[in-house]
């Protein structure tokens, strides 16, 4: 594994491997095209791309949409690994913790899956290893009968004892669903550890995570207040991030919408991009809509910081996130085109 | 006539004439040894990171190599610039 401490040059090589990878992703308007194509021609273009190795590989045993998420799932998880396997030093550590919320989606992905009785080959298609579990020991999960040898075989595992206290509970209620915020705020908390025990470049990396924390507590905020959530949504928010709990707590008691969003624009009068977006979330929109234009501010600030600080931490982790919405989006359109839901349709869902 | 004045002044503090020569020649050769040597390392600092970058995007894209390649002779100039003054001085 390469360790270098001989001044910032990996970082210059490593940041700019990321960058050409990052500008050979798929343009807007090729997602465009797509949504005006067929299944079996979405196929052919994505093995035209990055993608032809699985897709070749792969051919033989899936076709039509299975191939597409498979292909898709290992060509990430392939990605990640060799990121990981370039990143020198203190980049690679940031990186790899990063990478272990892939863990928790792996687990819960498991966990829901077989709570629904769904078969083990089509969650195994979802499936990203590109955490600390590899793909042996997530075959090994799903090989399990139940729920309970499913957490206990994580014994050792970090994510262990958060699902160990919670999972009885869950699988009672029958919703993963604070299972899955006791994980992420673990998760969050280990990374500001990480970021904060004084590793060079950690102060970058803090300042990224903030801002993840910050857009996944708003998109939370905006998701309770579509379900009329009225009660403390104290517990539902992850610590960390610029905003305090209680104040979180707080925004999520103002009745009106437009009282919610210029309290929130006032506490985050720096950002202008998110202001802007949060004066377009005034009118009227669903859910998912306010969710996919949230996370496009994410990633355009995330790519203002990868530009502030060309050789940091910044550039690899907008790459990682780029790459995930690549798949994410090629992923809703095959989806979508199986469904066979309009164009239109389809593109509320893509972050171009 | 300044010759004189200079041997004169010169005599007077205990150095000859050939002491002066000498001494102008090793200060032209330190002259010169520090515009090669300085420019060198500067190019050597521009092309650390030039360097690094090229061989990320040549290892991600081949066909950029060219023009990598010239990107990173780029501040050999700088050392040049540095051998001509060198030269200039010294002859």
């Amino acid at each position: 594994m390469i360790e270098l401490t001989g001044g910032p040059a990996p970082y210059i090589y490593v940041c700019t491997r990321l960058r050409v990878r990052k500008s050979m992703l798929l343009p807007r308007e090729e997602y465009l095209r797509m949504l005006n194509m067929s299944l079996p021609e979405i196929t052919r273009v994505i093995e035209e791309t990055t993608y032809k190795p699985e897709i070749d590989e792969l051919g033989n045993s899936f076709s039509g949409i299975d191939l597409i998420e498979v292909a898709l799932s290992w060509n990430l998880a392939k990605e990640y690994q060799n990121i990981l396997a370039i990143t020198p030093g203190s980049l690679q550590k940031f990186t790899r913790g990063y990478l272990n919320r892939w863990d928790i989606q792996n687990v819960l992905t498991i966990l829901r899956g077989k709570q629904q009785g769904i078969k083990a080959g089509k969650i195994k298609e979802v499936l990203i290893p590109a955490g600390t579990l590899d793909r042996k020991t997530l075959d090994s999960m799903l090989a399990e009968g139940s729920i309970d040898k499913i957490v206990e075989s994580l014994k050792g595992h970090p994510l262990y004892p958060v699902l160990m206290k919670n999972y009885q509970e869950a699988v009672q209620e029958g919703s993963f669903a604070h299972m899955e915020n006791e994980l992420y705020k673990q998760f969050y908390a280990e990374l500001i550890a990480q970021a904060e025990s004084g590793i060079k470049g950690g102060n970058l990396f803090l300042d990224y995570i903030r801002l993840d924390i910050d857009i996944k507590n708003i998109k939370n905020l905006f998701r309770l207040r579509a379900n009329a959530f009225k009660e403390d949504a104290g517990d539902m928010m992850i610590p960390g991030g610029s905003f305090s709990i209680d104040e979180l707590s707080r925004l999520n008691t103002l009745e009106s919408q437009g009282e919610f969003i210029d309290a929130l624009k006032a506490r985050i009068k720096r950002q202008s991009l998110l202001q802007t977006v949060l004066d377009e979330l005034r009118s009227e929109h669903t859910s998912s809509q306010i969710e996919v234009r949230l996370t496009r501010v994410q990633l355009a600030q995330m790519e203002r910081m990868s530009k502030l600080n060309p050789f940091s931490v910044h550039p690899i982790l907008t790459y990682l996130e780029k790459k995930k919405y690549e798949v994410f989006n090629l992923r809703a359109i095959a989806r979508g085109k199986e469904s066979r839901l309009p164009a239109e349709r389809i593109s509320e869902y893509l972050v171009i | 006539m300044a010759v004189e004045e200079t041997t004169v002044a010169v005599a007077t503090a205990g150095m000859t004439v050939e002491m002066i020569k000498a001494s102008q020649l090793g200060m032209r050769a330190i002259a010169a040894a520090m515009a090669v040597g300085l420019t060198g390392v500067a190019a050597a600092i521009a092309e650390y990171g030039i360097g690094s970058a090229a061989v990320g995007a040549t290892a991600e894209n081949k066909d950029v190599f060219g023009l990598v390649l010239l990107l990173t002779v780029i501040p050999e100039t700088i050392v040049i610039f540095g051998l001509v003054v060198a030269l200039l001085l010294l002859f």
